[in-house]
């Protein structure tokens, strides 16, 4: 981890434009939530991509702020790890509701009224 | 004995051990808020359109300022955070306490703002769902969802739970209660001590069913001439008001007061209408065919005298879906757009002629209205009590479910209060440890600056990770 | 070269560590209660373990009576002033008390009896001693965690005395009954329900901040030489352990609060719309989801699991090396499949979910994951079973359980597998045969195990041996008894035995009825002469429930010999000869006996791998990780784990 004063110096102005960028960012996400780009009615275009500005921004946390940049393997490892099951997680819903017989049963129920 | 590898690294693996704790307990944060995270998706995307409450988009609900500025705050704190770390690498204790300070004060700012938005929730804003579904949104007047009811008689049931009605009763004197039954007749217990009372006689109850229980298995029971342990007892009062939350009651009628807890009040009911300012209808769980007779509409009536809401309100739905017609081709109109449109009623009500549907910032297109759609952020949380308000009177038995926008309005605000208060909860936790850094690390500073450093670093971390939550909970709680 | 001659303790070994100790003892409050000491912590969580196992089993006990002899006052307890109140006026068990004994029974048996058992108490007290280490990283931390572990404990404990009851809808406590329960109490904060919802946020936190704990423990502070690969199996399991209880609790804290938000907050989490309770439209909003609280509860609930295995795992594999006199066969590959069992536990949750009418396409992908599962599962008892092989076997008392684990656990887990195909759990979800299932999982299985462990390292702390006749008196009866429980249930759960049925099934006539076997047979007369029934009457499903129950009392005896054993061997046990009693491999017999606080009183080194035992030339028998010998490598301090081997973190 930086020691020397250089080092420590250039860190600064790495977290000084990274604060820059995430304000910037934040207003950046309001205007998208606020005139969603991508016609009248907000769609999931304008949700991916209010994620995906999300994603940037926390990705820049944790890249910068909090080290990753320039971690020990082994965290990475855990990381990576942790990261297969907050898939897992986040799937619940397909597995929950993914269900190609309910489709069908739905499909034949509305082509009957 | 000295723990190794708390100040250095150790060399394999490159960490010292706070370093390696702190992200394993971030990992387990990963999955806790991943959790929460699922069941938001989960919830959303289970809603149904018509039978689900619908999911309210957090523009129309939310004060958008507020979290956009709650976002600024946390991004500065962590900013904030680092800058103090690296002061002290630089082992300057100064620099770093006003950094550090600056945190503190973020943290606090975030907190303000947080408590101002959960009052307005909780206490500005109320729905009311009629029985056909259709919800008017608006402000409740103070004091009138409760059920308001003179008593002067309780029953008490020993073997339900501690009653709860005492303190909804209106009035600070303290009542005397005479007890009309049982071995205690005539004598009296104060309101203050009615709780006490009830565990006295719950605790004797239960021993005399205890010992009849242990006579009846011996066969030494004699019906009739042995005495039924008393489980209730009745006490009478001079008539006082109590003012129930409706929640705890399980039934009532004009005589009676059933409480879930078991207890039965006697007296009269005095008033049980819920009067509310309105500022919204919703009409997505009315099917476009019923909206035109929805109840909502005969309250309206009666509190303004005309039918001119009605009119305009639906001539903006028609709009709407003309709208919608014309752009989804053939039928494959979402479900949840037919259902029925989400009217600031406010603006209705301002501008005759329907024009205005409010917030529109795509000139004279209407929007489409869906779930999704946020023609109203105005109405939201502002304005409290404006000009022109309507208040309308609903009797509770035209009501499904009464609730203010906390919690229990709908899982949109339920995964809202739970997401936010928790990770309101690791702010506090967060800027304790680092006030914790703050006021005593001088020592460990003089004594090591190198082990103060790293523990601000471990407690940064852990600011960072709850800085990079609030920078999804944003944007998929107030904007989308 | 010899072993005893060179390890530094002589025989006074017991005299030592008080010689050590005399720089101003700690008051006994910090020594004993406050301590940060990983052994006394371990000990800690052991004895309130084993409390809270006694004290499940006595629950059950009380269930078992309701389903043998449903129109029978329960004897002794009926005159107690608690039970009064649960009990009916008869004197039987109702329906209440069962739900409340049988919710709390599986809860405490997981989570307050065998994961601290195993996890807290063994994994406390071994695996900073078989590292090497003086402690664990965070010992404040661990102090924490048991007395946050404690605190759950005692909340638990005290539902029970609280006007509603204890919480009484199964250990799944599964939404919305859940939610619902107990409603009409003025203050539900104060309902057993709730204060469920709440001690398990305390134990689920008491288990995150343990695992943080271990896991840094082991990355960080292995002795000198303890290379990844010279780990004794024991710390790898505990490793593995330690990530599911890390990744896999953080969802079940999440349902806790989302159900506690429900009771407390009135939302509606797991509440669907149009829910009704009692007949009454329910006061909420609606819109939620039961079938998310299954999702959140068993994404835990399957890992939790191995949390419960993988340690029995560890314990047998640190006693059957030691006792076979030969090393533990195939380390490597069972290092492996822990790792990749720990991996598979989180993608076979829906395994219990089949019949929540999910579709085909997500049920094959959980039956396939669940089939894959067994796999490692078979490795690493496999591996266990091949250990044995061509071993002079010494059965003392902790052999002798570890023994039994093997096929115990096998039959448990067999029985698993028809239960991952989504067909036949049709037929078998919710019977007694699930019951059957993992009951020899974790019964016969783990407990089997934690027996084993403590007859094992018993020495280590007090310095005496366990009685070896009180041992084998414990065992046999034990072995017996468990196997009259479970085996039955196997049956009966084929015939369509409903599970938490409270009067044992005589509600249900056409399944108690069934012939298990015919009067006239062997067993219909041993049946009938042992319950003094009238000779020549066949033995249905249903009296099968006189054999399970009997042998529930019968193991409860069973138990004394083990309840005197340890408490008269402390003081009066014989004495052990040297620091290292079982002539074992591994570091924690390096130790002085009982080890004194900071564990080693020379840096330990570890020169070889965990399990040389009969070494091709070697004088002795079994040759310890720590005593240097020719041509062994030592080390380079910090260096010691090389690249290749570092990679499974
Ligand atoms: C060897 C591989 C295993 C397989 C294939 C397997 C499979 C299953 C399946 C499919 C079920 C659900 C049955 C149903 O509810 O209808 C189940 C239930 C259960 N298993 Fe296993 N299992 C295995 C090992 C284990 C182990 C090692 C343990 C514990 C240490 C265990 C403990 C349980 C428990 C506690 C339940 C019942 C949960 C409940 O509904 O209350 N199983 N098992
Ligand atoms: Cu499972």
């Amino acid at each position: 981890m930086a020691t020397t004063p250089e080092e420590l110096a250039s860190h600064k102005k790495a977290y000084t434009a990274i604060g820059i960028a995430l304000l910037v960012l934040t207003c950046v996400t309001v205007a998208f939530g606020f005139w969603h780009p991508f016609g009248p009615v907000m769609t999931w275009r304008d949700i991916t991509l209010g994620l995906l500005i999300a994603i940037v921004k926390s990705s820049m946390v944790a890249l910068i702020f909090m080290h990753l940049n320039h971690e020990r393997g082994l965290i990475y490892k855990i990381l990576l790890f942790t990261f297969c099951f907050f898939l897992g997680l986040m799937l619940l819903i397909f597995f929950a509701h993914a269900d190609p017989i309910r489709e069908a049963f739905d499909a034949i129920r509305n082509s009957l009224g | 004995m000295e723990i190794p590898y708390e100040v250095t690294a150790r060399r394999d693996t490159g960490l010292y051990n706070a370093k390696i704790g702190v992200w394993l307990f971030l990992a387990s944060e990963v999955m806790l808020f991943g959790g929460l995270f699922s069941a938001y998706v989960f919830l959303r995307v289970g809603t149904q359109p018509g039978i689900d409450n619908p999911w309210p988009m957090g523009l129309n609900v939310q004060i958008l300022m507020a979290g956009f500025v709650n976002t600024l705050v946390l991004i500065l704190s962590s900013v904030f955070v680092v800058f103090a770390w690296v002061a002290l690498k630089e082992r300057k204790w100064n620099v770093f306490r006003n950094w550090m300070i600056g945190v503190l004060a973020c943290s606090a700012l975030f907190m303000v703002i947080k408590a101002y938005e959960y009052n307005s929730k909780l206490t500005q804003h109320h729905d009311i769902k009629l029985l056909d579904n259709s919800i008017l949104g608006g402000k409740i007047l103070e004091g009138t969802d409760k059920i308001r009811f003179d008593a002067d008689s309780v029953v008490v049931d020993f073997s339900g739970s501690a009653p709860g009605f005492m303190n909804q009763v209106e009035s600070d004197e303290n009542i005397e209660f005479k007890i009309e039954t049982g071995e205690n007749a005539g004598k009296t217990v104060k309101l203050s001590e009615l709780r006490s009372w009830y565990h006295k006689e719950h605790v004797r109850m239960m021993r005399e069913v205890a010992d009849m229980r242990m006579k009846q298995r011996k066969g030494e029971w004699v019906d009739g001439t042995d005495k039924n342990p008393e489980t209730k007892a009745t006490l009478s009062a001079k008539p006082f008001r109590i003012n129930a939350n409706p929640r705890k009651i399980a039934g009532r009628d004009e005589e009676t007061l059933n409480f879930r807890d078991r207890t039965v009040i006697k007296g009269k009911l005095v008033d049980d209408t819920i009067k509310m300012e309105v500022h919204s209808l919703n009409l997505q769980m009315v099917p476009l065919q019923d909206q035109e007779n929805v109840m909502a509409w005969k309250l309206i009536h009666a509190a303004t005298g005309g039918d001119e809401i009605k009119e305009n309100v639906l001539a903006v739905r028609d709009e709407k879906v003309t709208y919608v017609r014309s752009h989804f081709p053939d039928g494959v109109i979402p479900v949840s757009v037919l259902q029925g449109p989400f009217i600031n009623f406010r603006k209705i009500h301002d501008v005759p002629g329907g024009e205005a549907h409010g917030g529109d910032h795509h000139g004279e297109e209407p929007k489409a209205a869906h779930p999704g759609d946020h023609g109203s952020e105005e109405s939201a949380e502002h304005g409290h009590g404006s000009h022109g308000d309507i208040v309308i009177e609903v009797p509770r038995e035209q009501t499904s479910f009464v609730t203010n926008h906390g919690p229990r309005a709908g899982t949109y605000y339920a995964i809202y209060f739970t997401m936010t208060g928790l990770h309101g909860l690791h702010v506090v936790g967060g800027a304790l440890v680092l006030a914790y850094f703050l006021l005593f690390g001088k020592r460990i500073f003089l004594k090591n600056p190198e082990h103060l450093a790293n523990r601000v670093e471990v407690g940064g971390l852990f600011w960072h990770f709850v800085d990079l939550v609030w920078i999804f909970l944003f944007p998929i709680m107030y904007l989308m | 070269m010899s072993a005893a001659s060179s390890t530094h303790q002589g025989a006074d070994a017991s005299g030592h560590a008080h010689d050590e100790h005399d720089h101003h003892d700690p008051p006994f409050w910090k020594k004993y209660i406050f301590s940060t000491d990983h052994k006394v912590i371990g000990l800690q969580y052991g004895f309130t373990a084993l409390v809270f196992m006694a004290f499940g089993f006595f629950l059950m006990m009380v269930m078992r009576w309701s389903i043998a002899y449903p129109d029978r006052a329960v004897p002794f307890l009926a005159d107690l002033p608690w039970f009064q109140s649960w009990l009916d006026a008869d004197g039987k068990v109702t329906g209440e008390l069962y739900n409340m004994f049988g919710a709390m029974h599986g809860t405490i048996m997981i989570f307050l009896g065998i994961v601290p058992l195993a996890f807290g108490a063994f994994g406390n007290y071994v695996t900073p001693l078989q590292i090497g280490a003086p402690d664990m990283a965070f010992p404040r931390l661990n102090m924490a965690s048991f007395w946050s572990y404690f605190i759950g404990g005692v909340l638990m404990f005290t539902s029970f005395f609280l006007p509603s009851g204890s919480a009484k809808v199964g250990w799944t406590n599964y939404s919305p009954l859940a939610t619902t329960t107990d409603l009409q109490f003025s203050d539900i904060f104060w309902t057993g329900q709730t204060q469920w919802l709440l001690a398990m946020v305390f134990l689920i936190s008491s288990s995150l901040l343990g695992a943080v704990n271990f896991i840094t423990t082991i990355i960080n502070l292995r002795a000198k030489g303890m290379t990844w690969m010279r780990m004794p199996f024991f710390v790898w399991a505990m490793l593995v352990t330690g990530f599911l209880l890390l990744l896999a609790f953080p969802p079940l804290e999440v349902a806790a609060i989302m159900q506690l938000m429900d009771r407390m907050a009135g939302t509606s989490f797991f509440v669907p719309t149009g829910l009704h309770v009692g007949g009454m439209p329910f006061d909420a909003a609606g819109g939620g989801s039961p079938l998310l609280y299954q999702h959140l509860f068993w994404f835990l609930g399957h890992p939790e699991v191995y949390v419960l295995i993988l340690p029995a795992f560890a314990i047998v594999a640190e006693i059957l090396p030691c006792n076979t006199r030969r090393p533990l066969w195939g380390y490597k590959t069972m290092v492996y499949a822990a790792m990749v069992l720990g991996f598979l536990s989180f993608i076979v949750w829906a395994h219990h979910m089949y019949l929540t009418g999910m579709g085909t396409s997500v049920s094959t992908f959980f039956q396939t994951t669940t089939v894959l599962i067994s796999v490692p599962s078979v490795i690493l008892i496999t591996s266990l079973l091949i250990s044995l092989w061509g071993g002079s076997i010494r059965f003392n008392s902790a052999m002798l359980f570890a023994t039994a684990f093997i096929p115990m656990f096998g039959i448990g887990g067999l029985t698993g597998l028809p239960l991952a195909f989504n067909n036949i759990v049709l037929h078998l979800h919710d019977t007694y045969y699930v019951i059957g299932h993992f009951h020899y999982v974790v019964a016969p299985g783990t407990i089997f195990a934690l027996f084993a462990g403590i007859y094992h390292w018993f020495p280590k702390q007090t310095g005496r041996m366990m009685s070896e006749r009180l041992g084998q008196l414990h065992f046999w009866p034990s072995l017996i008894f468990m196997n009259g429980i479970f085996m039955p249930m196997f049956f009966q759960g084929m015939a369509g035995f409903h599970r938490r049925a409270f009067d044992g099934g005589t509600a249900y006539e056409k399944v108690a009825n069934q012939l298990f076997v015919s009067g006239d047979s062997f067993f219909g007369q041993m049946f009938n002469f042992v319950f003094h029934r009238a000779g020549g009457q066949d033995v249905n499903m249903i009296d099968l429930n006189l054999i399970m129950s009997s042998s529930a009392w019968l193991l409860a005896l069973a138990q004394i010999p083990f309840v005197i054993n340890l408490f008269i061997s402390v003081t009066r046990g014989k004495k052990v000869t040297s620091d290292n009693p079982w002539n074992a491999t591994t570091l924690e017999w390096a130790t002085p006996t009982p080890p004194p606080h900071g564990n080693f009183l020379t840096e330990p080194v570890a020169y070889r791998g965990p399990y040389e035992y009969s070494v091709p030339g070697a004088e002795e028998d079994f040759t310890p990780q720590f005593v240097p010998g020719e041509g062994d490598t030592v080390p380079v301090p910090g260096e010691d784990a090389p690249a290749k081997t570092e990679t499974h973190a």
